[in-house]
């Protein structure tokens, strides 16, 4: 008797808790809240956005303009990267870029997506309460938020950034004489570390919530498929990411206090690290691109008006994606003096995962193909990330055959590839979903007009700025040199370097309009319903933005994710706490 | 007596259910094990790349050690069974668990005591991690995460057993409990593979 009391207390409790009025410190900054917390995410990640986006700006302006100075700002820039006159150094180039991909890998496209989409959507897609451990994901944000700072804390050292490449390869980052960057670097490693205990405390919140905590007749396939892509995800950050922390705490050691394990002088090997880095490295691929798969299947059916196309096959790809994602990793090194034979199956293996890939694209088409489509901003950011992803995807089968990879490897080739894959992919399918999901986060719309724009300046500055790097590349430009003018057969070249300059510059602006769209509309967009999209998910049955606690009531789920244009049906869309009606004839799930 | 400890338990804030708690910490022992997983495949590469390069010190090879070392291996598993008993005890309410909990400890302790005077003695020989080239940077840093990951075991189970004298951990409340013994565990097992590679291959 008495213990039912007990347990009927601590459940008023946890009902009644919301209606406590929390501390500015509990609501804001120790916010363990899932929604409050993805939204620190989101307003960090565009921060360290705009931090990337200028580090490329700076990158390009060095390669369409080398040796002239920086207007305005070349001269109150520290001496470790521009000349007295302003100018960047060679040196100050390879901290630039290093810089680039280091803050757009780990201080954006993965915060944005497993930390922002991650956070807020698992438990409002499954209908949980909250994450399973939120003291974990409030402590997640805030290593993340430190590993940002420790990272860019280089920029005040006498030396400035690390300029090792973001792969760091040794020994060129394991000798503080060969870098010059000793403190860069060892803040490279602390930073990594600490981004990696981030990401280990999300993964292993995200796994427990989603196989622990879904509402009653929430079956494993009736879930959203953007729950199961980020489900994939932190299974591979979970795996891959402590090995990067176990190589970054070797190299750190290497560095500051004379071990040797990548150092060839003392039986060490330099290769080694290229092993432990790229095994985490390609995972981490994955780890950029499957959430945003998740996101835009997500995106499109509910703008075709049409459920997914091959609902389970598109979760066995995302599956299969994820673990022959451990197996391809030697695909980075083709160049790095590899037995033949090995090469050979590593390039099998990575020609494998097109087949999962393709399964998506083609699903996507089929979803869209006689949909009746809504060209609405997340939609045209959602398209754009198929058609993007596409080129990308095609170029990346050119350098998974050993062969043609010889070739172009160290070319502009690869950039022009992964920008395709992580600016074409993820970061459209971010802008489509920060578009989508922004009702249900702010509780207001986003002007469509304006997300309009912001979309075709991308697209088009987009493509101007990478498209023209493929022949960059197969002309002969090499990866992270700091003058191409420099060679006779780049000299011909250089308009080209012009023109992607000038296109990054225009990309830059594009950002300009979807940041003021952004801020405007948190404050003066008009006020959103429950449900603006008309879409079939748990997280569009509750107000826009959810009360502390996501659901009054725990839902009951009674079909799969997609119910669009459901034969049978009056209104074209059939929300997942709805029961089944008897003249309904849905797809079985 | 049984009603206050009741009382102290229901002013504590909700918890997910043992089980789910569980199952986080396995998840994370997952990480866990991909880290130990990356180290110690580094060093299988490092070792066989080594060749004349991989030179085991005097202090290793000599049988005082072996056997110091040995007992210390022994020690840790014990604690291991002694750590499980505890826990049985302690969730059936039974008397001793307690006890038990404390000789764990005392077990993990002198293990990390041994490793302590093994590491001070390959110093004094001048066996250490950037003088010994290869072969020490793999073993001071394998083993030094693995005490490492001792020492913060060692203090999750004092913080589990300080909460049981507490009247926090009960046979319906025992999350805490599970994940520090789960951690000990999982810590054990790492340093069967670890002497197996580092002292007898």
């Amino acid at each position: 008797m008495a213990q039912t009391l007990a347990h009927s207390v601590t459940e008023v409790h946890g009902e009644t808790a919301h209606h406590h009025e929390l501390s500015f410190f509990r609501k804001y900054i120790w916010s363990e809240d899932h929604k409050t917390i993805a939204l620190q995410y989101l307003f960090a990640s565009l921060f360290f956005l705009m931090v990337g986006g200028l580090l490329a700006l700076g990158v390009r302006y060095q390669l369409a303009f080398p040796g002239t100075p920086v207007p305005v700002i070349g001269k109150l820039l520290p001496r470790w990267l521009v000349t007295d006159a302003g100018a960047i150094q060679p040196g100050g180039y390879n901290a630039l870029f290093t810089m680039h991909a280091t803050v757009m890998v780990f201080l954006v496209v993965m915060p944005l997506l497993v930390g922002v989409f991650g956070n807020f959507l698992i438990p409002l897609k499954i209908g949980a309460g909250d994450m399973a451990f939120p003291f974990f994901n409030a402590l997640s944000f805030w290593l993340f938020l430190l590993s940002g700072f420790i990272l860019l804390a280089s920029f005040f050292t006498p030396t400035g950034f690390p300029a090792a490449g973001w792969t760091s390869y040794a020994p060129l980052s394991s000798h503080a004489s060969y870098n010059g960057t000793q403190a860069g670097q060892s803040l490279w490693c602390v930073g990594l570390f600490v981004n990696g205990l981030a990401s280990i405390a999300g993964a292993m919140n995200y796994i427990t919530t989603v196989i622990n905590m879904r509402a009653p007749g929430m079956k494993m396939f009736r879930l959203p498929l953007a729950v199961w892509a980020l489900l994939v995800t932190a299974f591979l950050l979970l795996l891959a990411v402590p090995v990067l922390s176990a190589a970054a705490a070797m190299l750190f050691f290497d560095l500051n206090f004379g071990t040797s394990f990548f150092s060839a002088s003392n039986y060490g090997q330099p290769l080694l690290w290229q092993h432990l880095f790229w095994f985490f490295g390609h995972p981490e691929v994955y780890i950029l691109i499957l959430p945003a798969m998740g996101l835009t299947s997500e995106i499109l059916p509910v703008f075709s008006r049409k459920p997914i196309f091959g609902y389970k096959a598109m979760v066995f790809a995302m599956v299969a994606i994820g673990v022959l994602g451990f197996i391809v990793w030697g695909h980075h090194m083709f160049v790095s003096g590899m037995n033949l034979m090995l090469s050979a199956v590593f390039s099998f293996s990575t020609m494998v995962i097109a087949v999962p890939s393709a399964i998506k694209t083609f699903n996507w088409l089929g979803t869209v193909w006689r949909g009746s489509i809504r060209f609405t901003t997340p939609m045209c950011f959602a398209l754009g990330f198929v058609s993007m992803f596409v080129i990308g995807g095609l170029s990346g089968i050119f350098m998974a055959s050993t062969p043609v990879d010889l070739f172009i490897h160290h070319t502009y080739f690869v950039v022009a590839h992964i920008h395709y894959v992580l600016f074409g992919g993820s970061l459209f399918a971010i802008f489509g979903a920060i578009y989508f999901w922004f009702p249900k986060m702010f509780g207001r719309m986003t002007n469509e007009f304006w997300g309009k724009v912001h979309f075709f300046l991308t697209l088009t500055f987009f493509n101007l700025t990478f498209f023209p790097m493929h022949n960059l590349g197969l002309n002969g430009m090499m990866r992270r040199i700091a003058d191409p003018t420099q060679y006779d057969h780049l000299r011909s070249q250089q308009p080209i370097n012009v023109l992607i300059t000038l296109s990054a510059f225009g990309l830059g602006l594009s950002t300009i309009v979807f940041f003021i769209n952004f801020f405007y509309s948190i404050f003066k967009g008009p006020k959103a319903p429950r449900n603006p999209w008309n879409s079939t998910t748990l997280e569009w049955t509750v107000p826009s933005p959810p009360g502390h606690g996501n659901f009054d009531v725990t839902p009951t789920v009674y079909h799969g994710p997609y119910e669009y244009s459901v034969p049978g049906m009056e209104q074209d869309f059939l929300p997942q706490n709805q029961p089944v009606p008897e003249a309904a004839r849905l797809m079985p799930h | 007596m049984q009603a206050t400890a009741a009382l102290t338990v229901d002013h504590l804030p909700p918890q997910p259910p043992p089980n789910v708690i569980r199952f986080g910490m396995l998840t994370f022992l997952a990480s866990e094990a991909m880290l130990f997983g990356g180290l110690i495949g580094g060093y299988i590469v490092l070792r066989s790349g080594a060749g004349p390069g991989w030179q085991m010190p005097e202090a290793l090879k000599n049988p005082t050690t072996m056997a110091q070392t040995f007992v210390a291996t022994i020690m840790l598993l014990s604690s291991s069974f002694t750590l499980h008993f505890s826990e049985v005890r302690i969730l059936r309410g039974q008397r001793g668990g307690r006890l038990l909990l404390l000789l764990t400890l005392v077990l993990g302790g002198c293990f990390l005591a041994n490793q302590a005077h093994e590491w001070f003695s390959l110093y004094h020989e001048g066996f250490w991690f950037n003088t010994a080239g290869i072969m020490g940077s793999s073993f001071f840093v394998l083993t030094g995460f693995h005490g490492m990951h001792v020492f913060i075991g060692a203090l999750l189970l004092l913080a589990a057993l300080v909460r049981t004298a507490l009247g926090l951990i009960t046979p319906e409340r025992h999350a805490f409990l599970d994940c520090s013994s789960l951690y000990w565990h999982f810590v054990d097992i790492v340093w069967i593979f670890l002497f197996t590679i580092l002292y007898i291959l």
